[in-house]
């Protein structure tokens, strides 16, 4: 019995509040080679509503990478954390911390709270798309991710 | 052999006699003799009221022949019995006798010794001699001659009878003997 | 040991007792000395009453010559045992009688000699003359006695007065040793509580007050200027706390500051790339050129943000000094600039370098910054660096020598201020803040660093570190 190669699109969620961060991504997904939905929601609020399909989020999809900035307005990212990665059916996604902080403490909260690692946002424009298409790249390339 | 030193002495003093007297050389037997006489006055006392003052001299006499030559006068010049100076006198009769403290009778006297003795009874005249038994017959001091030393006898009665005092230190060394003699 | 260096307890007692001694011998001294010259005196006067005694006894023996006489007086001085010879002369000098019988013939004088009472090799010789009150002389009586008596009265007195010493200091010890704590003991609670405080470091002890003599003085004294370093220990401790925490309120200031200040740079800087990317083939060179040199000054202000954030972190993160060798700072230093070192060819050498009182770390950045400019400002030809040091005092000075551009005179001192550089942007890379960290790393070292340079004959930098432990350089 052969497996059915699965050839929808993967689902990324993106929870970043500066909407000039979330275009670089965009911009460094474009050109990927696998095809991508990017969805990005501001605020740890909107994502949470994303994950439990609530409100007008009730027919999105369930993300195959989260993405997480960790400095977010009304609902911190270290707590939205903790929230999917407690919750039985979110804590299988892989969480990507993508931030500016490159703070022992970020570090070590958020790996202490099973993120699944931990990158720091670079300040040049080639580098970042760099890193973006590298975790793209490695999640899905490499990483053998686990069934829906 | 003291005899014969005596005698020889004697013989000496017989022909020598006066002359030699003048001359000053006398036998050691008389120069022990002066200095007995010269000391006695040191031993014996003479009551106060003899002693015509303090400064009255000493009168050592020689009766009869004199033995000593000058030794006697050498011994005594310049001696003081206390304050008293010495003098020495001599005389031939015991009537010439004024003032005498120590009066020496010669041997030449020997015969009329007791009457000598008598006219000076009870006078304040010590007497010496060296005669035969003088101080039995009556004298006072005798000097004998034995073995080369002299010795002294002293007849105490005599002494006293004559109001003098003999000093004890000199009865100690003489022989006291009783008036009626041995 | 030198008496300067006995305890107090016993240089007191030692004094006393030495003074008692003292006192205490003068005065036995004193009186033994008394007590020998009047029995000497005694003896003389008991032998001449003895003599005149006999003497006046003796006149009518010698004055008729009677030995018998002479002899048996003499015999009476049997009575007097320390009279051990005897004898009467006539009045010409002759031996007339002798006392006591069996007397050797050569133990009396041939002649008496002059008349009195004399002492002669450890015996009292006397001569008396012999004679009735006033009158002439008739000899003389000669007197020989030992001075037994003496020498047993001065053994005596001796042991008693040592005797009496001995009780005496004795006592003098006991008391000495009581009474030399009324000084002793103040001022070994004074020199007790100096101890506790020196080796317990704890300043709130305090010496007790024994007295308002100059020991209270100095105990009052002392116990202030304890009450002051106390006072000053809390003060500077307060002063510490409020240091450490004004540097952590600083350090985060300057983090958050820092990344406060990235952000947005970040923004400028990546969507001016990004511009470029997207709409670049619809500007002409110009506008090209244009886009290049804002991303150019975005980048560079994120450089020296970052070079400021660096520079304060000298003092808010820095270690204290402890014991560092040099020689392992080279090596990690080769380390982290090989590929500049490879990529120039340059030869980076040393001698033997020494142990010095540094934060290995910051050390590491010196080094690294001087090694790393010396590579950098080489003049064309293949860099050459030497790292040397050479011991002075409680110091070494290192010295790292190139063969580079070298560096003109007049800007000694500005080389060292920070982002001053003295080549354009185009000649040499650099913010201009590497040597003004290596001045700030040296200084928080408490030393000092300087340059010494001809243009186009290289440069010397030379920078000055504390020994380990203040120990003597050789």
């Amino acid at each position: 019995m052969t497996e059915a190669i699965d050839v929808r699109p993967v689902e990324i969620l993106l929870v970043e509040d500066n909407a000039g961060d979330v275009e670089l991504a965009r911009e460094a997904l474009r050109e990927c080679k696998l095809r991508n939905n990017l969805h990005a929601v501001g605020d740890g609020v909107e994502a949470s509503a994303f994950l439990h399909r609530r409100g007008s989020y009730a027919s999105r999809p369930r993300p195959d990478l989260i993405i997480l900035d960790l400095n977010l307005p009304k609902r911190d990212g270290r707590d939205l954390l903790r929230e999917i990665k407690e919750d039985e059916t979110l804590k299988r996604i892989p969480v990507v911390i993508l931030t500016s902080s490159a703070a022992e403490e970020d570090i070590i909260r958020s790996y202490s709270l099973h993120a699944n690692c931990y990158v720091t946002k670079p300040l040049g424009l080639e580098q970042f798309l760099k890193v973006v298409r590298s975790i793209e790249d490695f999640w899905f390339t490499i990483v053998k991710l686990p069934p829906r | 052999m003291a005899l014969l030193r005596k005698a020889l002495s004697f013989t000496v003093l017989l022909v020598a006699g006066p002359g030699l007297a003048a001359q000053g050389v006398q036998a050691p037997e008389y120069q022990v003799k002066a200095v007995f006489l010269f000391n006695f006055a040191q031993f014996v006392d003479w009551p106060p009221q003899v002693v015509p003052d303090s400064q009255a001299p000493l009168i050592i006499g020689i009766l009869g022949h004199d033995p000593f030559g000058g030794i006697l006068d050498v011994t005594v010049r310049g001696e003081r019995r206390g304050p008293r100076p010495f003098e020495v006198r001599r005389y031939q009769r015991v009537e010439d006798i004024k003032a005498c403290d120590i009066l020496f009778i010669s041997q030449s006297e020997n015969d009329g010794l007791e009457e000598i003795l008598l006219s000076l009874k009870n006078q304040p005249i010590l007497t010496v001699s060296d005669s035969p038994r003088f101080a039995e017959r009556g004298g006072m001091i005798h000097l004998v001659t034995e073995r080369n030393r002299i010795r002294l006898k002293i007849n105490l009665r005599a002494v006293q009878a004559a109001n003098l005092t003999i000093s004890s230190k000199l009865l100690r060394v003489a022989e006291i003997v009783g008036p009626t003699g041995r | 040991m030198a008496l300067r260096d006995w305890p107090i307890k016993q240089k007191l007692t030692a004094i006393l007792l030495l003074i008692s001694f003292l006192v205490l011998l003068l005065t036995s001294a004193a009186f033994v000395t008394y007590e020998v010259v009047a029995f000497r005196q005694t003896t003389v006067k008991n032998l001449s009453t003895l003599g005149r005694v006999i003497a006046a006894n003796s006149t009518a023996s010698l004055a008729f010559a009677n030995r018998a006489d002479a002899k048996e007086i003499l015999s009476a001085l049997r009575a007097e045992p320390h009279v051990v010879a005897a004898a009467l002369y006539d009045k010409d000098g002759r031996l007339f009688s002798s006392y006591p019988a069996d007397l050797p013939g050569d133990s009396l004088p041939a002649a008496p000699g002059r008349d009195g009472y004399r002492f002669d090799r450890g015996y009292v010789i006397g001569l008396e003359p012999v004679a009735e009150v006033g009158s002439a002389r008739l000899g003389t009586l000669y007197l020989k006695s030992d001075m037994k008596a003496v020498s047993r009265t001065l053994r005596l007195s001796a042991a008693i007065a040592a005797g009496v010493m001995g009780i005496s200091l004795l006592a003098a010890y006991l008391l000495a040793a009581v009474l030399q704590r009324r000084i002793s003991q103040p001022i070994l609670a004074l020199a007790e509580t100096a101890r506790a405080v020196s080796t317990r470091q704890d300043y709130s002890v305090r010496a007790p007050k024994l007295g308002e003599d100059e020991l209270g003085l100095l105990t009052d004294a002392f116990n202030q200027m304890l009450g002051r370093i106390e006072e000053q220990n809390r003060d500077l401790r307060k002063l510490i706390t409020e240091l450490e925490r004004s540097n952590k309120e600083l350090e985060q200031f300057a983090y958050v500051a820092s990344h406060d200040l990235q952000e947005p740079l970040r923004m400028v800087s990546s969507y001016t790339q990004l511009l470029e990317r997207r709409y670049g083939d619809k500007l002409d060179d110009k506008g090209r050129t244009f886009i290049a040199y804002a991303v150019d000054g975005a980048t560079r202000m994120q450089r020296l943000i970052n070079d400021l954030l660096e520079f304060s972190r000298i003092s808010t993160r820095g270690k204290p000094l402890q014991p560092v060798d040099v020689n392992r700072v080279l090596g990690a230093v080769r380390g982290n600039l090989s590929l500049a070192i490879q990529e120039v060819g340059a030869l980076v050498t040393n001698d033997e370098l020494p142990t010095v009182m540094a934060d290995e770390t910051q050390l590491v950045q010196l080094l690294q910054n001087l090694i790393g400019n010396a590579i950098k400002f080489h003049g064309g030809e293949r860099p050459q660096v030497h790292v040397s040091a050479q011991g002075a005092a409680t110091e070494w000075i290192f010295a790292v020598r190139d063969n580079g551009i070298g560096i003109a005179p007049e800007y000694f001192e500005r080389i060292f201020v920070i982002f001053q550089r003295l080549h354009a942007r185009g000649e040499y890379p650099g913010t201009g803040i590497g040597l003004a960290v290596c001045r700030r790393i040296v200084e928080r070292h408490g030393g000092r660093i300087w340059v010494e340079s001809t243009p186009g004959q290289g440069s010397t930098f030379f920078f000055a570190l504390s020994t380990r432990n203040g120990e003597q350089a050789p």
